[in-house]
């Protein structure tokens, strides 16, 4: 059952939420689909979300996590921007 | 990690932080020092001139990445209490942005503990800073949080 469909919450803050358009989202994926394969997908939808891949990092369940991180059903997933608070 | 001592207090907020009572609430009799850091809204950044700021954070992931820095500094320094206030949402010039109150029996903990709190706060805490200008707005140049490496995939045959 590798393949099996799974649903996550992705969220946006900041000058992604820009991009995107929205802070929130839920997408549905192959169980085990790493962090990097999601965030594909909203980089071909907006070009400008992929050249910023390089200065994100990723979080799952509220933890910084690395983009080979797979991915299960209910996982609460954030690219964040550099962050600024202070 | 361990959990910060339930003593602590940590908090974001959308009104005025109130200072005073973060630093009553570190100050005990055990106490020979408390050390401060006030965050403030600067008129300028970058040569422009600021008209106002505003944060927004990933609230619970914030939360705790800023209780974490508190369980790293009791393990760090020998303090006493902690408290750790951020605001959120419009900030106009001159109003406290970040608080950081703590206490220890000997004042040295309690310097060490509050600039270590406060670089660890700027580098790991996901909060975003808007900055307004008269000629438009800009998201603040930040930090990237240090994130675990990624693990490296089997390739399949080319």
């Amino acid at each position: 059952m590798g393949n099996a469909a799974i649903r996550v919450k992705v969220l946006f803050f900041g000058r992604l939420k820009e991009i995107v358009g929205r802070g929130e989202e839920s997408v549905d994926l192959a169980e085990g689909a790493p962090i990097e394969e999601l965030f594909a997908r909203y980089g071909a939808r907006h070009p400008e979300l992929a050249r910023f891949r390089a200065s994100l990092v990723a979080s799952r369940n509220q933890e910084f996590a690395a983009w080979s991180t797979p991915l299960h059903s209910g996982d609460e997933v954030a690219f964040l921007p550099p962050v600024s608070g202070g | 990690m361990a959990s910060p001592p339930t003593t602590d207090l940590f908090a974001l907020v959308r009104e005025p932080i109130d200072a005073p009572a973060l630093v009553r609430h570190v100050r005990t009799a055990e106490d020979g020092a408390v050390v401060t850091f006030d965050g403030c809204v600067r008129n300028h950044s970058h040569g422009r001139r600021t008209l106002y700021l505003d944060y927004e954070a990933y609230e619970s992931m914030a939360l705790a990445k800023i209780r974490e820095i508190g369980a790293q500094i009791h393990e760090k320094f020998s303090i006493d209490r902690v408290a750790i206030a951020h605001r959120l949402g419009r900030l106009e010039i001159g109003e406290s942005s970040v608080f950081i109150a703590i206490s220890s029996p000997h004042r040295p903990a309690a310097f060490d503990a509050c600039r270590y709190a406060i670089d660890a706060l700027k580098r790991t805490v996901p909060i975003w800073k808007k900055e307004y200008f008269a000629d438009g707005a800009v998201w603040a140049d930040g930090e990237l949080p240090p994130a675990p490496a990624d693990t490296p995939i089997a390739k399949p045959a080319s």
